[in-house]
């Protein structure tokens, strides 16, 4: 093999000091998870459920739509529309898991399993900053295939409507619904990819906590009939918390909901922890 | 002297042991050959001055920018070859070192020309669109070279950078490396057990033991010591009588066979004759030798040792 012609020689440039040091992880991550094999499958779970929606949307609008008429009716105001979106039959959090288990599962787990963290570490950058580089791969996937589809549901709305009909409580729903169920499952998927070297494990455990939670949670109840069992249930969880930010509970009661948003957000904040501890404690 | 590494008293514990002991030290421009036994503290102390580890005390500066609290500054000059195979998974080589290069700080389109030079430089131009996992030992090798001098660093560490390659791929990457040291521009401590590598490269010399710095010295007085007299000897007959006889004194023996003596300044080397006679051994070869620096470096050793 060759061996240079010219000889070293020195770049001419200067390194600039960036503010958003993670930024190269960050855009190169969305690179790597959608050049990977499924990556378009796993999107068009989420644009063809969104796709439905938006069909909803135009059919209400109109007169061609009356065969589906009990359909639209359910979501004929904006605050119904936007929870179903978000949480009918917890759908949408089921692919929210799948994005989660395939963007997140192997970003720190590939790292430590070909001891990568020695080449990050040898950069200007921090320990933080590669976490956060890690963790906006999964969160932008996440919130563009959710927040996103409902930002162009509320502005398909608009354009059939000809008005800005949607109100501040609802709009604020949109926005804060996807980003605290983001949050959760992108920590959680970061986390569990920090304890492991072995990306194939992550990904079960990520799976079999959500069926698990889900599992046990309706056991409980069925045994018990007490509603508090719910409590375990992720789906449970953004469900109530749906109906606590959308306002669609009958009889207006949201404890509930305000416990359910109080368990996700307490929870990321655990799996943040424990992140920030395995992070620290990686050898390089 | 104009200093790119000063430490001063820096100590390192490993729990209870101790694996860096009050380290001071003061390096000029130059390439450095950074020895020691296993154990010594040599990648602890390149830890420590890329700022993967923080010290219990004492401080330092590298390129002017402290130890403790620059660790970002500082790893903005320097480049790293890490012992270890490390490599990111999934990438072709110039999308790796480019992508390095912009963490590093580099503008992206800078970077992957950037990427493309090192990567010809190292002698991947033909595998510089491989993925890296492909890659054979002595391939990573100068895949981690090629990303530890992507964004041009002022200082160069190396930590065992010819370790599983083959004697061609050794010959090469040495002589990437003294072509880098060349242009005076890249200071370079390289961290080898081989110690021909350091001997044939580097113009300085830091020896380690027990995580102190025993010996720091020029590459040419480190091989002109006059501390002992090196006889060489090809020997017949009862040679384990002879050695008996001589069992005071250092002796090895090469892969042909010759024997190296090391005998004090002051002890007579025509006294060997005496002693082979007496042995009933033919000398069939004597010449003086020169010191390598495996003999300063054992001589280092046992002296820090014997203290």
């Amino acid at each position: 093999m060759p061996i240079r012609e010219k000889g070293y020689y020195n770049w001419e440039g200067e390194l600039k000091a960036s503010y958003v040091k993670w930024l190269p992880i960050f855009l190169t991550g969305i690179k790597g998870v959608y050049k990977k094999r499924f990556s378009k499958l796993v999107v068009s779970f989420f644009l063809s459920y969104s796709f439905i929606f938006l069909f909803l949307v135009f059919l209400s609008s109109h007169p061609a739509g009356n065969f589906l008429k009990k359909a639209i009716e359910v979501i004929q105001t904006d605050k119904m529309l936007f929870y179903y979106y978000y949480t009918y039959e917890s759908f949408l959090l089921f692919f929210m898991v799948i994005m989660s288990i395939f963007a997140g599962a192997e970003l720190i787990s590939g790292d430590l399993k070909f001891k990568s963290f020695t080449l990050y570490l040898s950069r200007p950058l921090s320990r933080l900053d590669y976490v956060k580089g890690k963790f906006s791969i999964v969160l932008f996937y996440l919130l563009s295939l959710t927040l996103g589809p409902a930002i162009l549901l509320i502005i398909f709305k608009m354009i059939l409507t000809g008005s800005f009909s949607v109100s501040v409580r609802v709009f604020l729903g949109v926005i804060v619904f996807p980003i605290l169920i983001s949050l959760f499952l992108a920590s959680l998927s970061i986390m569990l990819s920090s304890l492991s070297a072995n990306a194939r494990l992550v990904k079960v455990i990520i799976f079999v906590f959500y069926v698990m939670s889900n599992a046990i949670a309706r056991m409980f109840y069925d045994i018990f009939k007490s509603r508090s069992f719910l409590y375990i249930s992720i789906s449970e969880n953004a469900d109530r918390f749906g109906e606590f930010v959308f306002g669609t509970r009958r009889g207006g009661f949201y404890t509930e909901g305000l416990i359910s948003g109080c368990i996700l957000l307490g929870l990321t904040l655990i799996f943040f922890a424990i992140l920030a501890i395995r992070i620290k404690r990686v050898e390089v | 002297m104009e200093k790119i590494l000063e430490l001063k008293d820096i100590v390192f514990d490993y729990g209870n042991l101790r694996a860096i002991d009050h380290v001071n030290l003061e390096i000029g421009r130059g390439i450095y050959g950074l020895l020691g036994p296993n154990g010594a503290g040599k990648t602890t102390l390149m830890r420590i001055i890329l700022g993967f580890l923080t010290p219990a005390s004492g401080n330092g500066k590298v390129l002017e920018h402290d130890i403790k609290n620059s660790h970002i500054e500082v790893r903005k000059k320097i480049g790293y070859l890490p012992e270890i195979d490390c490599l990111i998974p999934g990438m072709d080589g110039v999308t790796l070192a480019a992508y390095l290069g912009e963490l590093s700080g580099m503008p992206k389109q800078e970077a992957i020309k950037r990427a493309h030079e090192v990567l010809y430089y190292v002698g991947l131009e033909e595998s510089r669109y491989r993925k890296v996992e492909t890659y054979s030992a002595g391939m990573k090798q100068r895949m981690k070279l090629a990303a530890a001098l992507v964004h041009d660093p002022e200082l160069l560490f190396l930590d065992e950078p010819t370790s599983g390659m083959d004697p061609q791929a050794r010959k090469e990457m040495l002589a990437l490396i003294n072509d880098i040291a060349s242009k005076e521009t890249m200071n370079i401590i390289i961290s080898s057990h081989i110690l021909a590598d350091v001997e044939n490269t580097c113009n300085h010399v830091l020896i380690m033991n027990k995580g102190k710095i025993i010996s720091h010295q020029e590459m040419s007085s480190a091989l002109n010591q006059e501390t002992f007299n090196i006889i060489e000897l090809k020997l017949r007959g009862n040679i384990a009588g002879f050695k008996e006889k001589l069992s005071a004194f250092r002796i090895e023996q090469d892969d042909k066979g010759i024997y190296r003596v090391h005998l004090p300044m002051d002890f007579p080397s025509q006294s060997l004759f005496k002693t082979a006679y007496e042995t009933n051994v033919q000398i069939r070869h004597f010449r003086k030798s020169k010191v390598t620096l495996e003999d300063a470096f054992v001589t280092a050793i046992g002296e820090s040792n014997a203290h």
